[in-house]
This record gives C-alpha cells, sequence and structure tokens, in this order.
C-alpha cells in the first residue's frame, strides 16, 4: 500500500514536470499551427542557460527566470527568421521539416559549444526531502510541482480573462475571422510561439538539477510532450495536463509493477491506443482541416 | 515551383505551356530519355567500378547505393503521398535484422535472410499502415516516430533474438550466389545495380495508374476520394510498396557496417534519409539517389566533425524549404527556364 501511495505521488510529481513541456507544445499548435520538432532544443536551451548562469554565481532561483527570458528571445529571433518566413499559408509537410531540422541544428549547436558531456545543475533546493505521512518527496521535485501548477493556472487564466487571452483563443478558433475582426494575427502567432517555447525553456530550466543538462535531454522530454499531447489532444490545456498526470502515473506504476527497460515504449503504445479510441484526444476538440 | 494543389490540377491535365498542348498526363521523361539515362548510368557504375581502385572509395559508394534505396523509400511517402515517414527507419533496421538474426541466429544464407526480411517488411507495413494511416500529417510523423522508438526499446531488450544492445556481428559468408559482397568492387556492383532496378521499378510505377493515383491523394486527397480514388487503400499500397525498399537498403548496409544493433531503429537514420530526399528533390525520382551522393561525398573530401555536419546539413534543410522546396531539381528547373527565356529574348 506504501508502495504504491509513493509510486502514483511520483507519478503526479512526475507528470507535473512533463506539464510544462505539453502546454508549449499545445499552445504552439493549436495557434501557430505546427507541430513544433524543435521542442526539445529550446528545453536543452533552458537547462544550459541555468547551468551557465549558476555558474557565474547567480541564484538558482534568480537564474530560472533569467535562462527563461533568454529561451523567450531565442524563440522571437527563431520566430521571425524562419518560422513566419517559411511556414504560414503552408499546411503540408514542410512545417514538419523544417521545425525537425532546426531541433537538429540547435542540439549540433549546442554540442559543438558545450561538448556532449553532462553538466551538473546545482540547486539549493538539494537533496533535501519532505516526509508527508511516510511518502517521500524530493524537495526540487516538490518546486517543480508547484511552478508547474502556478504556470498552468497564470495560462489557464490569461487565455480565459485578458484581452490578449481571448485574443490567442479567436486566432486558434479561427485565424482569417480573427484578422477580419482587426486582430493583429501575425503578432499574436509570435507572441503564442514565443510563451511556447519559453514554456519549454521553463521546463529544462527545472528539471536540470535532477537530470543534469546534456545536448540531447531535448529529445526525451519532445518524445513525452508529443505522446502527453496527443493523449490530451492538441490545443487543449486542460488535456495537456490530464495528459501530463496521466502518463506520469502510468509510467510509475509501470516502471514498479512491470519493468523499467519497456517503460520508454510505454508512451507510444498509450499514444496509438488513444488515437484509435479518441482520435481526438481525451480533450480535445474537432479539429478543422486548414488547407 | 510545385503544382499548384488546387482542384484544377487533378481533374486537368497540365497546363499548356508556351502554346504547345502538354500531355495528358503528368509530364515525364519520354521512353528515349529514359534509355539514354539508363544507358548513361550503367556505363557511369561501370567506369567508376573498374576504374576507381580505393577500396575504400568503392565500399563507400556501394554503401551510398545501399543508402540511397532507403532514401527511394523515404521518397514515396514524402514525394509520392505528401506524408513526413519519421519511423521509416523501422523497415530498414527491419532489413538489417532480418539478415543479423537470418545469418547469425538462424544460419541462413545472405539471399534467403533479405528474402524473409522484404516478406516481413511488407506485412509490418500492411500491419502498421491499418493502424497509422488514417492519421495524416504531424499526427502520422509523430506516431510513426513512436513506433520507430517501440523498436528500439523491442530491439535492446529481446536479447535471445536480437543480441541486445550489443547487437549482432560475426557473419560468415555475405554472398549473394558465387559474388562475395565484402570484396569491395561486386558490392558496389551489387547495390548499384539494384538502385538502378529499383528506379526503373518506380518509373514505372509512377507511369502507372496506380503512381496517378498517388499523385492525386498527394495534391489533394479530399478532391482525390471525391473523384473516385479509394484514398486508405492508395495510401496503404504506397506504404506496403516502400517498406520492402527500406528493407532492402538496410539489408544492404549489413556488409558494409558488419554489425547490426539497436541504433537502426534509430531516427537519425530517417533524417539522413530525409536530407538525401530533399537536396536532390521530392519531385524527381532520382533525386533521393542525388541527394544520397551529395550527401555522401561532402563529408568525405571535407573530413567534417559529425556534429558540424549534421548542422550544416540542417541549416541546409531549412534554408531549400524556405527558398527551393523543391530541392536541387527545382533551382536547375528554374534555371533551365531562364536559360531559355534568354534564349528567345
Amino acid at each position: 500500500m506504501e508502495l504504491l501511495l509513493q509510486t502514483i505521488v511520483n507519478g503526479v510529481v512526475l507528470g507535473a514536470g512533463y506539464a510544462v513541456v505539453a502546454v508549449g507544445l499545445t499552445l504552439i499548435f493549436g495557434i501557430v499551427g505546427i507541430a513544433n520538432f524543435a521542442h526539445g532544443a529550446y528545453f536543452a536551451i533552458g537547462a544550459y542557460g541555468c547551468y551557465l548562469l549558476t555558474g557565474q554565481g547567480l541564484s538558482y532561483f534568480l537564474a530560472v527566470p533569467v535562462a527563461v527570458l533568454i529561451v523567450a528571445g531565442i524563440g522571437v529571433i527563431t520566430e521571425l527568421a524562419i518560422v513566419r518566413r517559411s511556414l504560414y499559408g503552408d499546411a503540408h509537410h514542410g512545417s514538419l521539416i523544417v521545425m525537425f531540422a532546426l531541433g537538429q541544428a540547435i542540439i549540433a549547436a549546442l554540442i559543438l559549444l558545450f561538448g556532449p558531456d553532462p553538466h551538473p545543475v546545482p540547486s539549493p533546493l538539494g537533496q533535501t526531502t519532505f516526509n508527508v505521512f511516510g511518502i517521500l518527496v524530493t524537495a526540487q521535485r516538490a518546486f517543480i510541482f508547484g511552478c508547474s501548477m502556478v504556470v498552468l493556472a497564470a495560462f489557464g487564466l490569461w487565455l480565459g480573462f485578458t484581452v490578449k487571452g481571448q485574443q490567442i483563443v479567436a486566432v486558434a478558433q479561427n485565424a482569417r475571422g480573427a484578422l477580419y475582426s482587426g486582430i493583429n494575427v501575425p503578432m499574436i502567432r509570435t507572441l503564442a510561439f514565443v510563451l511556447g517555447v519559453a514554456a519549454a525553456g521553463l521546463a529544462g530550466a527545472l528539471l536540470a538539477p535532477i537530470v543534469t543538462a546534456y545536448p540531447t535531454m531535448g529529445h526525451g522530454a519532445l518524445i513525452v510532450g508529443f505522446t502527453v499531447v496527443i493523449l490530451g489532444g492538441m490545443g487543449s490545456i486542460s488535456g495537456a495536463l490530464l495528459g501530463a498526470l496521466l502518463m506520469g502515473v502510468a509510467n510509475a506504476l509501470f516502471e514498479t509493477y512491470v519493468s523499467v527497460s519497456w517503460t520508454p515504449a510505454l508512451g507510444w503504445i498509450l499514444v496509438i491506443a488513444t488515437l484509435l479510441l479518441w482520435p481526438q484526444g481525451l480533450r480535445g476538440r474537432a479539429q478543422l482541416h486548414r488547407h | 515551383m510545385q503544382p499548384s494543389s488546387t482542384s484544377a490540377a487533378v481533374l486537368a491535365a497540365e497546363p499548356a505551356r508556351d502554346g504547345v498542348p502538354a500531355p495528358a498526363m503528368r509530364p515525364g521523361p519520354t521512353s528515349l530519355s529514359i534509355w539514354l539515362l539508363l544507358g548513361a548510368a550503367i556505363a557511369a557504375i561501370a567506369a567508376f567500378g573498374f576504374a576507381v581502385s580505393d577500396p575504400f572509395i568503392v565500399t563507400l559508394a556501394g554503401y551510398t547505393c545501399a543508402f540511397a534505396l532507403f532514401a527511394l523509400s523515404i521518397n514515396i511517402m514524402l514525394g509520392g503521398i505528401g506524408e513526413v515517414p519519421l519511423g521509416q527507419c523501422v523497415f530498414f533496421g527491419i532489413g538489417a535484422y532480418g539478415v543479423g538474426i537470418g545469418m547469425v541466429k538462424l544460419g541462413l544464407p545472405f539471399e534467403l535472410s533479405v528474402a524473409a526480411a522484404l516478406v516481413i517488411s511488407v506485412a509490418a507495413a500492411a500491419a502498421l499502415g491499418a493502424l497509422t494511416l488514417r492519421l495524416t500529417g504531424a499526427y502520422f510523423s509523430i506516431v510513426s516516430w513512436g513506433l520507430s522508438g517501440v523498436a528500439m526499446v523491442a530491439a535492446t531488450n529481446l536479447e535471445s533474438l536480437t543480441g541486445g544492445p550489443l547487437g549482432l556481428f560475426g557473419f560468415s559468408a555475405l554472398s549473394v550466389g558465387p559474388v562475395l559482397l565484402t570484396d569491395p568492387q561486386s558490392y558496389f556492383f551489387v547495390t548499384a545495380s539494384l538502385l538502378v532496378a529499383a528506379v526503373l521499378f518506380l518509373v514505372a510505377v509512377r507511369r502507372s495508374p496506380f503512381g496517378a493515383a498517388m499523385e492525386s491523394v498527394r495534391q489533394n486527397r479530399h478532391l482525390a476520394q471525391s473523384v473516385g480514388v479509394d484514398v486508405t487503400r492508395v495510401r496503404l499500397k504506397a506504404f506496403m510498396l516502400s517498406a520492402p525498399l527500406a528493407a532492402l537498403g538496410g539489408a544492404l548496409c549489413v556488409p558494409y557496417t558488419q554489425i547490426v544493433t539497436p541504433e537502426v531503429f534509430s531516427v537519425a537514420n530517417t533524417v539522413d534519409g530525409l536530407l538525401m530526399v530533399l537536396l536532390g528533390g521530392s519531385q524527381l525520382i532520382v533525386g533521393p539517389v542525388i541527394g544520397a551522393v551529395i550527401f555522401s561525398i561532402i563529408p568525405h573530401f571535407l573530413e567534417l566533425d559529425p556534429n558540424v555536419r549534421i548542422l550544416i546539413f540542417s541549416s541546409a534543410i531549412i534554408a531549400i524549404m524556405m527558398f527551393a522546396p523543391g530541392g536541387l531539381h527545382q533551382l536547375a528547373v528554374a534555371l533551365r527556364q531562364r536559360l531559355r527565356r534568354d534564349g528567345h529574348a
């Protein structure tokens, strides 16, 4: 019983980390209309930003927001230079390939700049653990869980109750209609892309003390992000949260009770099953083709 | 430029250019030019195989031909029906593991192992295609990528069959009949002639009614459906056609690598193949072959660090997709048209 509870708590905490990655992906897919195959690269940039800043003597808690700002800055540059110029109005395979190549290029650049070896990122939370009724949670994991909930809630409230947020929702629903009612659609898309990759950077910065910073760290995050987003339904924030928690708990249970070495296959099997049973995902809305 | 993907392009024949009525089918090379190109290709292969003596270069050329088969397979999906098959390395891996398991574990000869791998790859494509081809665009790419991840995990964990993370090695006689594939020259001739055969086969496919159906699905699958093309069936057939080509490529890479590890299922292989397709141009049947040659020559002569190579090629892909989505083929066509216009003026 204790083991089961501990496993579920581990899974929920793990899922909270996934949720931050997935919320960025789902935002970009819903509003910009592209599957961001470069998401993992921004995740890695967030972690490396944290590594560099803490190496300069900056406190971890300051390094995280600054790293997120760096990722957002790089997001703005790539959006203006590549994403907007090559992808809009182009619904076929072009965007997939460009984003994939962009991700590969960023990862190769990270290897050339920092080497292929992992770099540890110190966190003041260290190895502290909380013991709640016999269930152990490390302080860093609790911090990630808290940040994740705050970020998701902020995203949800912002989209629901602010003018900019409502404009984003409008663009997601009908970009042409939004354009006709005076919304600056390209600006909104840039905003959504930058927020999405900034969320990836935040996730990288938060997870860096646990997994260390290494160039291909984003691969795992990207794969998990996609599985979560498909499970929850592309474009839905509550779906991203639900999918992330489900995936986290399922992974933890599978790892504890079935097999560690087969766990990486579990996510994909869940995704394929989801797409066969509920093609829109658990909380996705029916998607119109944008051709 | 790409043909416009509007409805008219599927229903009507190619619009007449310069007042000359266009043929009813999409413009392709005439029979005569195909025979000429074939002769030139055979002459080039023979000249290269007999004239170049450096065994390393000849082996690399053979490996390039094997990988070009894989690129052709990717292009059946990309240039044929317009999907990005990130998981095509599954079939590449089935080919490689077919040879590995067949020869090392079961003691079968090379030819029989390859034949078994081809059959298995078609069966796998039928099963996976039935499950995943109902998805399109990003969904198909992601799930197909995921399948390659599952295949890699399976290859790592099924140690009794696949040798686990260390892989399978220690091949006895890699030969096709009396031809020994460990000899660089014969390896090159075998892979090159199979590549030529594959290209000819794909030319025939493109000219067949099935090729036309594939093209209509790529341009606009809803319209294709509405004029009576069975889209699901065409997509599945294209997938099942692409699988054995990828498996053949994977199997023929084994004489070069001499080892089969779970890495054959890595998406990096698909990315290399995609790069070849995009460099050469996805709408030209030999585009992937041209891309494969460029892709393997440049790193060899520049002796690049693999990461610099990835950086350069990825940036090249972004530039190609932004400025010339048809690849080098499109640039060549644009250049020819400009020259012709200048000639007339």
